[in-house]
């Protein structure tokens, strides 16, 4: 999977059209063949673009960061991402004008070994759902299928779920790794750094990883798109996706198959109910 | 002083750790879902210290801890009551094996900012009751620097004894009094090398120093960085960061920490643990104000610090060139290329 | 345990409303040993633990000419100052570390004429210095103080102030914002007073000041027009301070660490700082 090559000329095209101040995409590294990010002013630097395979991050992370704020903005985006746009633009953190969306249709990313990503293995939105312009050809959406440790998960008990989470926050340093890369948290001063929380300036102890970790999943339920920004930023290679996922599973068994941010102006699970919403546990 | 350097075979190595794991309090890195970190080892087959490995956090949680006490309190209708101090388990004496030598310098330059005026007596206990080995790395990785910067493995005294490869034999050379003093036990396994251990080390070295594919004129980019605050190639390289703290808390000389109270009705702790400067609000204060809200003046202080301000201030670089925060940085950032592009960046 | 930052018990003796976001908080070791041996120079600082909340960094706001006690003034600004205010009475038990940083340069500034200049909670720091000149009057030629705040009601020491006035060899300003009833004394901001009150000889005269950032940006600035040197402009900084002795990091500007080299500065050492205030 390549597109290199087009997203240069897209983006030399936007510039010298005027249609954008800044360009977000991917670029090599300096010395291994990993990528990273690359937003950039300067038209003159369009061609260090890149768009393979080992483009995996979520770059909608970018869209409530400081330098692109009420920006005219070009993204690259892939299945999973452009998932997160929609949430974002539901949301009202970023406006559709601003934006001009070069949605890849993704034939799976590779990890640092090269390997196809779990995640991508069980894609089941590999084109962008939202976009202004298209690259590779529409593939159709797959159908949700809950992967082999998540299964392992579900059938745990209540007390093997939790020793298997107590000792997952045990190696949490709280660095906030996560929290930052995810699209989804874009809290200018997030509620566990509040001056009215215990947590804030809370030393990095097990229940203090696990108050963090856990109020995080529950804001990110009915939102999370699986693009595991978080987890390929932990630098403790936490289990992340399984917090998230363990939600997405449960929600789309009892919120009507919701998955989030599948189309356009989806409000995600939470904000919005339908009268067959399951209601029998209000008394 | 010149101390010994020796021959020892790989067995004979090997049955050195396990008495030293047998009769001291040893550390050494343990594989952990996939990486590695440094946990207190029983036996030898618990381990890898054959090759360096680079360890996800460094050394550094050894001597100064993720999270730690400072003082446990309680308070009752007569006032406060600070308890007794409790037991400090890193100021056990101790042996680590298996340090890469970028993690071992990394602990020295951090005793200039333990030692400056007032002495952080725990910090010191800690360093004085260890006993460091380090193993030469043989293959750098490409996010790795440390002979690019001021100081050179063959001198430097920032452990106690090194490993090095010769053949399928190892040179141990002593580096310190303490080390010189804790083999003396072996000396029955160790072959006392003269002039001949010196050549087969510069040799090592040099195989070493070549390996590298991240080079750096070190006193030009210091020498650049010193009038680059105003440069705008720090709002360029640090628009991707995203201002976590992965890279500091897994860097071995980022020592920046945070206090804080956590009590529960009548009985507390207080607190200190990791904190950085990438933190957007590690600069607020009471009124509100914040000097450095924008992303591109906490990288600016996070490179400068690392590369300018500590050397100034204690003569050596903070940054010793470890990559741990290239690795483990969500987006890659690497500290190498940004330092370098600002510098050059006239 | 962190023996380094472990805090000695000091007892509240007493609690004075100086308006109505400012208390000062009169303060003595519980342990008199400890007492008998706590000195410091005007310009230091303690960090003030209200055990369970946290630690904050606050001046010494009495010389330890008067000794005995000491004084804290502690304006309500976030969390940690709320419960100071809100939870701590006379008796209540807290927490001192120190004294740390550097102090202002009582020693040098002898024989020259002294102008104070002080924007509301700023006068805290500077009343450390100034006591310690009056109590030691004879070393220092004429003593100028100059305060300024917002409203009357916002004046910290309203006391002292009175007996400041009274005597004969010191010179009060006051000033406010704007006109109040029963008000007297001058209207305006401290530049703008200073400016039009202020008549120092620039040959032998050093400059000591403390306020918001506003005033003191402005103040510079009159100060600079009226011909003073840089290196005649003292200072104390408000830097996000934690550890207080230099190994935390959060006071660090460029290679200074303001809880060491500092707090106070000469305004020619600021100018030397990289710009992050």
């Amino acid at each position: 999977m390549n597109y290199s090559k087009q997203i240069q000329d897209i983006a030399v095209r936007l510039f010298t059209e005027n249609k954008i101040d800044v360009f977000v995409g991917y670029r090599k590294n300096v010395g291994d063949d990993n990528q990273t990010p690359f937003i950039f002013k300067n038209p003159a630097l369009c061609d260090k673009l890149v768009f393979t395979e080992k483009s995996t991050h979520n770059l909608t992370n970018y869209l409530t960061n400081e330098t692109t704020k009420s920006k005219k903005v070009g993204l690259v985006v892939k299945g999973c991402d452009s998932r997160s746009l929609n949430l974002l633009l539901t949301e009202g953190q970023v406006k559709r004008d601003n934006l001009y969306i070069i949605g890849v249709s993704c034939d799976g990313c590779v990890d640092e070994k090269n390997e196809k990503e779990a995640r991508c293995i069980a894609c089941v939105m590999q084109s962008p759902v939202i976009y202004n312009e298209m690259l590779g050809i529409e593939k159709e959406k797959k159908t949700y299928t809950i992967d082999a440790d998540l299964l392992k998960l579900k059938h745990m008990s209540l007390t093997e779920r939790a020793d298997f989470f107590t000792e997952m926050f045990s190696n949490c340093i709280r660095c906030n790794a996560c929290r930052q890369s995810c699209p989804l948290c874009y809290c200018d001063k997030c509620v566990i750094d509040q001056d009215s929380s215990l947590y804030h300036n809370g030393a990095n102890t097990t229940s203090n990883a696990g108050m963090a970790l856990m109020t995080w999943y529950l804001h990110l339920a009915g939102r999370c798109v699986d693009c595991r920004n978080c987890e390929r930023a932990c630098p403790q290679n936490l289990p992340l996706h399984l917090l998230h996922k363990q939600n997405e599973m449960v929600i789309y068994e009892n919120f009507q198959n919701h998955q989030a941010g599948m189309y356009e102006k989806d409000r995600g699970a939470f904000y919005k109910y339908n009268l067959s919403d399951p209601d029998d546990f209000i008394m | 002083m010149a101390f010994s350097i020796f021959h020892i075979s790989n067995d004979e190595l090997h049955k050195l750790y396990e008495d030293i794991i047998k009769n001291n309090e040893t550390y050494a890195p343990v594989e952990h879902s996939g990486d590695y970190k440094f946990k207190k080892v029983n036996s030898l087959k618990e381990c890898n210290t054959d090759a360096p490995i680079k360890t996800t956090a460094s050394v550094k949680p050894l001597f100064f801890p993720q999270t730690s006490a400072i003082m446990h309190y309680s308070e009752d209708a007569k006032g406060i009551k600070i308890d007794d101090p409790k037991e400090d388990v890193l100021t056990h004496k101790k042996v680590i094996l298996g340090v890469k030598h970028c993690d071992a310098r990394g602990m020295q330059v951090l005793d200039s900012v333990a030692k400056w005026d007032w002495q952080d007596e725990d910090w010191i206990k800690r360093r004085e009751n260890t006993v460091i080995f380090s193993t030469l790395c043989v293959t750098p990785e490409n996010t790795c620097f440390c002979t690019s910067l001021d100081y050179d493995v063959k001198t430097t005294d920032a452990y106690d004894v090194l490993v090095v490869n010769d053949g399928q034999k190892k040179l141990l050379k002593v580096c310190t009094e303490k080390g010189e003093q804790f083999l003396e036990p072996y000396t029955g396994v160790l072959t006392k090398l003269n002039g001949e251990g010196d050549a087969k080390l510069k040799a090592e070295f040099t195989k070493f120093k070549n390996a590298f594919h991240l080079k750096m004129d070190y006193k030009e980019v210091n020498a650049k960085l010193q009038g680059a605050f105003e440069n705008d190639g720090w709002d360029f390289e640090s628009a991707r960061c995203v201002s976590c703290s992965a890279c500091a808390f897994v860097c071995p000389t980022c020592h920046c920490f945070k206090i804080s109270d956590e009590k529960v009705r009548d009985k507390g702790v207080r607190y200190k643990s990791y904190d950085s400067c990438n933190q957007k609000y590690f600069t607020l204060m009471a009124g509100g104000h914040n000097p450095r809200t924008q992303k591109y003046r906490r990288w600016r202080q996070r490179g400068m610090h690392k590369f300018v301000y500590y050397k100034e201030r204690f003569g050596v670089n903070l940054c010793v060139g470890c990559g741990r925060c290239t690795v483990k940085c969500p987006v890659n950032i690497s500290i190498f290329e940004v330092v370098n592009n600002v510098a050059n960046n006239i | 345990m962190e023996v380094l930052l472990k805090p000695e018990i000091c007892t509240i003796q007493e609690v004075i409303q100086e308006t109505p976001d400012v208390k000062t908080f009169r303060l003595k070791f519980k342990d008199d040993s400890i007492m008998d041996k706590f000195t410091w120079n005007p310009g230091q600082f303690v960090e003030f633990s209200i055990i369970g909340s946290g630690e904050c960094t606050f001046c010494i706001a009495s010389s330890s000419t008067r000794k005995g006690t000491f004084d804290c003034s502690i304006k309500k600004a976030g969390l940690i100052t709320a419960d100071i205010h809100n939870l701590l009475d006379v008796g209540s038990e807290i927490g001192i570390r120190g004294p740390y940083g550097n102090w202002f340069p009582f020693e040098e500034i002898k024989g020259q004429n002294l102008l104070y200049i002080g924007g509301g909670i700023g006068l805290a720091p500077l009343r450390s210095l100034i006591q310690y000149t009056l109590d030691n009057r004879k070393d220092y030629k004429d003593i100028t103080i100059l305060y300024g705040a917002r409203t009357s009601a916002d004046m910290v020491y309203k006391k002292e102030i009175e007996e400041w006035k009274k005597m004969e060899d010191v010179n009060v300003i006051l000033t406010i914002d704007k006109q109040e009833d029963l008000w007297f004394d001058n209207v305006g901001v401290v530049p703008k007073i200073l400016e039009e009150k202020v008549h120092p000889d620039l040959s032998c005269t050093k400059v000591i000041t403390c306020g918001p950032p506003i005033m003191i940006k402005y103040t510079l600035m009159s100060l600079d027009k009226m011909g003073f040197a840089p290196k005649d402009v003292i200072t104390t900084l408000e830097m996000r301070m934690q550890c207080g002795l230099g190994k935390c990091g959060r006071c660090n500007i460029g290679s200074t660490y303001v809880c060491k080299d500092g707090p106070v500065f000469t305004y020619e050492q600021m100018k030397k700082l990289p710009d992050e205030f």
